[in-house]
């Protein structure tokens, strides 16, 4: 009698859990990722993956990673998405350079910065709206326009690279940099779940005409949005000129679609929406840094980099997916 | 002597996870029969016709179609065989034209060596619409050019045959206006006449009353009772159905029982020669502690009134007035203190994917917050006095509202205005797809809101409601007022119908 008992006991746990694990098949699996990459790169790279040098290098990746991708969040929690911050911060490392060239001020350098990514946030949640344009299509505008300028500072010069004497180092501090991603992660956290921004971006990606027929200004909160991601990618700008001290034509350009992947990575969901959680910036950015770390130390050749990456990518896409709540951003 | 049987199912079960959707049912259609199919949201109507018509196969139980064995698998192949069914929602095809949509499938009747001859298609998809009597759908045009409704009536020409043996109805004529309703009334009887068979589902009693020839009520999966023709014209035959569905009396207080038309001396919403759309110079007082109801047929224009008044429309001229103040867009709205109950709950009024609590703090949200800090102990205050005042019934308020039933969604879409303590309350088909026993809570809602000082304006396509409920009754007929009559227990729907039509 006890044992049947026990045994139902059990299967009702049992079957708590798998109903639990399907109702959050993409909060697991963001978990499971991270999990298994640690075990994984711990093994292959003979423990290297912990080693102290390795560790500050997987931090200075991290904390670029993760700053921008927290600011993200309001933007693709809205299922919007902006494929111009790559460019855009290549041509602030750049920007960075030359004003601390011709001033030696680091910070006018940083708000002159602050002050375009303010304006082209503002150009990406206002210009979309009144053009009834989807704001990928301004932020593809956006891209080709800082791409461009990006070459032309570059060429200009009359080298290949931009370089500057200044001392980084306080940036490369360990502690500055925990510092800054706690800073940025808490400020993003407390916006993100007890103010109004927060939940009126989550509304929007996940029902605009509702949220709008609440007394929603959306427009302004899609401003507000781009902006509010400007200044963490100002801030993430800032932190990656300090690991590189230069920058080139193509600097920082992949970083728009490393903040999309890392997101997903997180169990973002693209259209954004009620699931969307500060837990898939953090999660999901030390993921995809420990990855593209992880698999160099762990001596896979860099061509091979990139199909792993994109099989990883597929994985976690069709894992998360498979709660049907669209994956894909509008 | 009774009809011929021609589809018999036995002891149909059907279990969704450890949900029993239907125990083991027994149900015969017969020829000639329109056998009406009544219960609240969830008692298995759809279900059990889902199954009859191939779109989902029952867990247990056998059926007989025509003396065999019958167990379709699509319900392309139930349409073939003679069983369809039109669904609740539109089923039409955007971008093609309304032939190819009428005859979607089967294009290559018209197809020679590989062409396909578009005139032919369109000529007999015009007779079939001709046949229909709505010939003023045109079967060239492209379909997006109609509304809902039209796509609706479209949808129907396509799915019914000459081989249609049994038509399942469910609850399509909801979408339909007077006019549309009438048309398809009279093609169910011709089926009837043809000595085919209809299963009409639908929640409203008087419909039910007035075209099914039989009834069958069902209630948490069974069968509770069959009425036949002469039993449903009985005097007191609704109240019965009524207790049948719900499982214990309703009583008279389904309505507003009283005849109290007083209201306060203030106006709560005014419209000023408003224009908008096709409305010219509309001019409406809505005072406090008064219930304005308005009516018309579907396409009238009355939901325009609602969404001005909401300040969700761009008015041509005239305005909006709250104490005063001009209504131009939603926020202005809310703050002060107007309310909107969308018909279209589920893509207006609710976010799904969203916890009951996210729905109802939602309009909240800007009073609630205080130097940016919206603090979580007092939103989770009033959400559980919300979900008490309402009686929502769900396991946590975190539970996200697409698990909701309809009628419960409906109390969470209430729920968002007198959380933000809404005065004027717009509310644009409040009770659509509710089923009885949510509707009667729902009445003494609103019935309370008036005793409060509230302002209600109430609109609606259900004439018994509005004059169950409303104070004045004013009806639109093409976007203008046609009439207008005051609550009295004398006022019947015969006296308000010829200002409609």
């Amino acid at each position: 009698m006890e044992e049947i008992k026990n045994e139902s006991k059990i299967k009702k746990a049992f079957s708590a859990c798998k109903a639990y694990v399907r109702n959050h098949v993409s909060d697991v699996a963001s978990y499971a990722g991270l999990v298994l990459c640690l075990i994984v790169f711990t093994i292959t790279s003979n423990g290297r993956l912990w080693s102290n040098y390795n560790i500050s290098v997987l931090l200075e990746s991290v904390c670029v990673y993760m700053i921008v991708a927290l600011g993200a969040l309001f933007v693709y929690s809205m299922g919007y998405m902006d494929i111009s911050v790559g460019a855009q911060m290549g041509v602030y490392c750049l920007l960075m350079i030359f004003i601390i060239k011709a001033t030696g001020s680091l910070l006018l350098g940083f708000i002159v910065v602050l002050a375009l990514t303010l304006v082209c946030g503002a150009f990406n949640g206002a210009v979309a709206v009144w053009l009834k344009l989807p704001s990928i299509v301004t932020s593809l505008f956006l891209m080709f326009l800082f791409g461009g300028i990006q070459y032309l500072m570059v060429e200009n010069t009359g080298s290949s690279t931009v370089s500057t004497d200044y001392d980084f180092s306080l940036f490369l501090e360990p502690w500055m940099m925990v510092l800054g991603i706690v800073i940025v992660a808490v400020i993003v956290f407390y916006l993100f779940n007890y103010t109004k921004l927060g939940k009126y971006t989550r509304g929007i990606g996940a029902n605009e005409l509702t949220t709008s027929q609440c007394g929603v200004n959306t427009t302004k909160w899609k401003v507000i949005a781009y902006m509010a991601f400007g200044v963490c990618v100002a801030v993430g700008a800032l932190f990656l000129l300090a690991r590189t001290g230069s920058a080139g034509k193509t600097t920082a350009n992949s970083y728009a679609m490393d903040i999309m992947l890392s997101l997903i990575l997180g169990g973002m969901p693209l259209s954004g929406g009620m699931k969307s959680k500060v837990r898939c910036a953090l999660i999901g950015s030390f993921t995809y840094a420990l990855l593209s770390n992880g698999l160099v130390l762990s001596g896979v050749d860099m061509t091979l980099v990139y199909f792993i990456k994109a099989f990883v990518f597929m994985i976690v896409v069709i894992l998360s997916c498979r709660d049907r709540s669209g994956l894909l951003p509008r | 002597m009774e009809n011929e049987a021609i589809l018999v199912c036995k002891n149909i079960v059907k279990r969704f996870g450890p949900v029993n959707a239907l125990n083991g049912v027994d149900f015969e259609v017969r020829r000639g029969e329109i056998r009406g199919l009544i219960g609240e949201n969830g008692s298995g109507k759809s279900t059990l016709t889902s199954i009859m018509a191939g779109m989902q196969k029952a867990t247990s139980g056998t059926m007989e179609y025509k003396g065999k064995p019958w167990d379709p698998s699509t319900m392309a192949q139930a349409q073939e065989q003679g069983v369809c069914m039109i669904l609740q929602e539109s089923n039409t095809v955007r971008g093609c034209t309304v032939a190819e949509n009428i005859f979607a499938g089967q294009i290559s009747k018209f197809s020679r060596f590989g062409v396909i001859n578009m005139k032919k298609m369109i000529r007999e998809a015009q007779k079939k619409l001709d046949a229909f009597g709505v010939g003023r759908i045109r079967a060239g045009d492209p379909i997006d050019k109609y509304t809902f409704e039209d796509r609706k009536m479209i949808e129907i020409v396509r799915s019914v045959s000459d081989e249609t043996e049994i038509l399942v109805v469910d609850e399509t004529t909801t979408a339909l206006s007077f006019d549309a309703r009438e048309l398809f009334y009279g093609m169910m009887k011709n089926l009837v006449k043809q000595n085919k068979a209809v299963i009409f589902i639908s929640h409203d009693m008087d419909e039910i009353l007035k075209q099914c020839t039989h009834l069958t009520v069902l209630r948490d999966g069974d069968i509770i009772g069959h009425l036949t023709g002469e039993e449903m014209r009985l005097p007191g035959a609704p109240e019965k159905i009524r207790y049948m569905m719900v499982g214990r009396e309703i009583g008279d207080a389904y309505y507003r029982s009283d005849y109290d038309t007083s209201h306060q001396e203030e106006v709560a919403l005014e419209f000023q020669n408003v224009s908008v759309g096709e409305i010219k110079n509309l001019n409406l007082q809505l005072h406090k502690g008064e219930i304005i109801g308005i009516g018309g047929l579907s396409g009238c224009g009355m939901r325009l009134i609602g969404r001005a008044g909401f300040g969700l429309e761009k008015l041509q001229s005239g305005q909006v007035l709250k104490e005063g103040k001009a209504i131009n867009d939603p926020l202005t709205a809310i703050r002060s203190g107007i309310g909107y109950v969308s018909k279209d709950r589920d893509t207006e009024a609710l976010i799904l994917s969203a916890s009951i609590a996210d729905n109802i703090t939602f309009p909240s949200l800007d009073a609630l917050s205080k130097h940016s800090f919206i603090d979580p102990r007092k939103e989770k205050k009033l959400v559980k006095q919300e979900v008490e005042r309402y009686l929502i019934k769900c396991n946590t308020p975190r539970q996200l509202v697409s698990t909701l039933s309809g009628g419960n969604k409906q109390k969470v879409s209430f729920a968002k205005w007198t959380a933000k303590g809404s005065d004027v309350m717009i509310m644009d088909c409040p009770t659509r797809g509710v089923d009885i026993g949510v509707k009667q809570a729902m009445y003494a809602f609103i019935a309370q809101m008036k005793r409060d000082g509230k302002a209600i304006l109430l609109i609606s396509e259900e004439l018994s409601e509005l004059i169950g409920m409303a104070d004045k009754i004013i009806i639109l007929k093409d976007f203008a007022i046609s009439g207008e009559f005051m609550r009295s227990p004398e006022l019947k729907e015969t006296d308000i119908i010829g200002s409609m039509i």
